[in-house]
């Protein structure tokens, strides 16, 4: 059994959120890659864009940084030159730059750093498990995945405890910035321009700069070196500080995609447990090599980062289509990730697939997700605790996307178990 | 050239590699386990991480000052013979390289 399957004609407006709230359009990413692998599509609120779909053309072309440039932004809304420079990250600056950031942050994110984390993670999963199957039905969304990750983040932040509901809340209305369900500001259907210089267009991002200003200066203050923060404080070797900004909208990145992406993921891998009974049994008698691999799998079913864009710095030719210089081209994690000339049976849930190339971390490219391995201990934890208590776990009603075509995600997931 | 990986467990892995090719590229191609290239190739995961054996530790270059930054993050231990493989480049002047994949 499939764990869902796409519904879309096969021709999805691409540049709507809607086409995304009953989940991605796969049938149409299917299309694509057979028959127009470097798509065209003109869109009313803003440039058109190209659309790459194919897992082989997005790896070749996400290491070619120097022609798909991060360095307009990442999202497929324009942005003029001034908007980029105020809420740019070391997301949206390409290397050799991008390294300077990278380089200050990556040893905080690292394997062996993160691998420290993992008793802390088993903790606060049972934590949150002991709460959650107190009741037999439940919106997984709400009660599991979107705790975990949530209450890491503030260990990993050094954030106090007590501004983490606040913190995850801004960081959803950041992020989900099209939802109706997760803020007052759906961004296409605003009216004001209030917001242009904020991280993510969201006045969430106006308050979470605020928060950080006063964060730094807190830490600065007292010599605070809980969490990372303090780490990208520091000097480099050429003495160089963080400006108060770049500090700033790193901040924000982290809130956000620290939070939500390992939240679909937890979301979407017991979304398969639900519908694939065999996974709860698998991962009961799971040793080592299967817990090595399940949470790629995992993360590739969620794939929560649906697409990022680049923008062409200088002609270039693919599949026939010539790009122009200054084309955005959006690479659609979300197709690849189910692209069948990788994939087996790229529907189908397998918790030992190997090797597993998936792309929801922007692999194969300067950008690779720098939480990575977070994530992987993430789910790989969450779901070793998980799977011990559960006898049997079923959908309990239809589970709900995102309207949103950038962050893939199950909002609400209700399910029903049984406990051992 | 040729290039040779000893990988942890004793055995090693031989290939032949067009002149050009970075040597985590090399070992992609090649199924080498433990050298994974997470990032392409571009200097940001430190996942390509080996060993240059003795003999070739002089022939390969040394680091620059971002590989020289990302070999503190990678996995395992950092030694003066470790390098990130996609900056070593395949070439007639490398000809028979051994890499020592780093036990995990």
């Amino acid at each position: 059994m499939t764990v869902w399957t796409p519904t879309d004609d096969g021709h999805a407006d691409l540049t709507s959120h809607d086409t995304f709230a009953t989940g991605a359009p796969h049938n149409t990413f299917k299309r694509l890659r057979d028959e127009d692998p470097v798509s065209w599509t003109d869109w009313d609120q803003g440039e058109g864009f190209w659309s790459i779909t194919r897992h082989q053309d997005i790896t070749e072309m996400n290491r070619n940084f120097a022609v798909f440039s991060s360095a307009r932004g990442i999202r497929m809304e324009d942005q003029s030159y001034e908007e980029y420079l105020a809420r740019r990250t070391f997301q949206e600056i390409d290397p050799p730059e991008h390294m300077l950031t990278r380089i200050k942050v990556a040893k905080a994110f690292s394997k062996p750093v993160v691998a420290g984390f993992e008793q802390d993670l088993r903790d606060l999963s049972n934590q949150i498990l002991d709460v959650a199957l107190s009741e037999t039905e439940f919106d997984a969304t709400k009660v599991i995945a979107r705790q975990l990750p949530m209450l890491m983040l503030g260990r990993i932040l050094g954030t106090p405890e007590k501004d983490l509901p606040w913190l995850v809340e801004k960081g959803d209305a950041l992020i989900a910035n099209t939802d109706p369900d997760f803020t007052d500001h759906v961004l296409d259907k605003m009216t004001t321009d209030e917001f242009r210089m904020m991280p993510f267009n969201s006045p969430a991002g106006a308050e979470l700069f605020q928060y950080a200003k006063e964060l730094m200066a807190h830490k600065n203050a007292t010599g605070d070196t809980d969490g990372v923060l303090h780490l990208i404080l520091q000097p480099d070797k050429e003495d160089n500080v963080i400006s108060e900004e770049e500090f700033r909208n790193f901040f924000c990145l982290l809130v956000a995609a620290g939070n939500d992406t390992t939240r679909y993921s937890i979301a979407a891998g017991i979304q398969a447990m639900a519908h694939q009974p065999e996974l709860l049994t698998q991962m009961q008698q799971g040793g080592d090599d299967l817990w090595e691999l399940a949470p790629d799998e995992i993360i590739r079913w969620a794939t929560p980062a649906l697409y990022f864009r680049r923008t062409l710095t200088q002609d270039f030719e693919a599949h026939g289509r010539q790009m122009k210089e200054g084309d955005k081209a959006l690479f659609w994690w979300s197709s690849a990730n189910r692209d069948d000339a990788v994939f087996d049976d790229p529907f189908r849930v397998d918790l030992m697939r190997s090797p597993n190339k998936h792309m929801s971390f922007g692999q194969s490219g300067p950008h690779v997700c720098l939480g990575m391995w977070l994530a992987r201990l993430e789910v790989r934890v969450l779901f070793q605790e998980l799977c011990k208590r559960l006898k049997k776990i079923e959908p309990n009603g239809e589970h709900k996307f995102l309207r949103s075509n950038f962050v893939g995600g199950i909002k609400e997931l209700p399910v029903r178990v049984q406990l051992q | 050239m040729k290039a040779t990986w000893k990988l942890a467990d004793g055995s090693e892995i031989t290939a032949d590699i067009a002149n050009g090719t970075n040597m985590m590229q090399a070992a992609v191609d090649n199924n080498v386990p433990g050298v994974i290239g997470e990032c392409g190739g571009c200097l940001s995961c430190a996942t390509c991480h080996v060993y240059v054996d003795a003999p070739w530790v002089g022939k390969t270059g040394t680091a620059d000052d971002f590989e020289d930054a990302m070999l503190d993050v990678a996995e395992a231990e950092r030694t003066d013979a470790s390098r990130l493989s996609c900056q070593i480049e395949a070439s007639d002047a490398l000809d028979g390289l051994v890499l020592i994949v780093p036990q995990p």
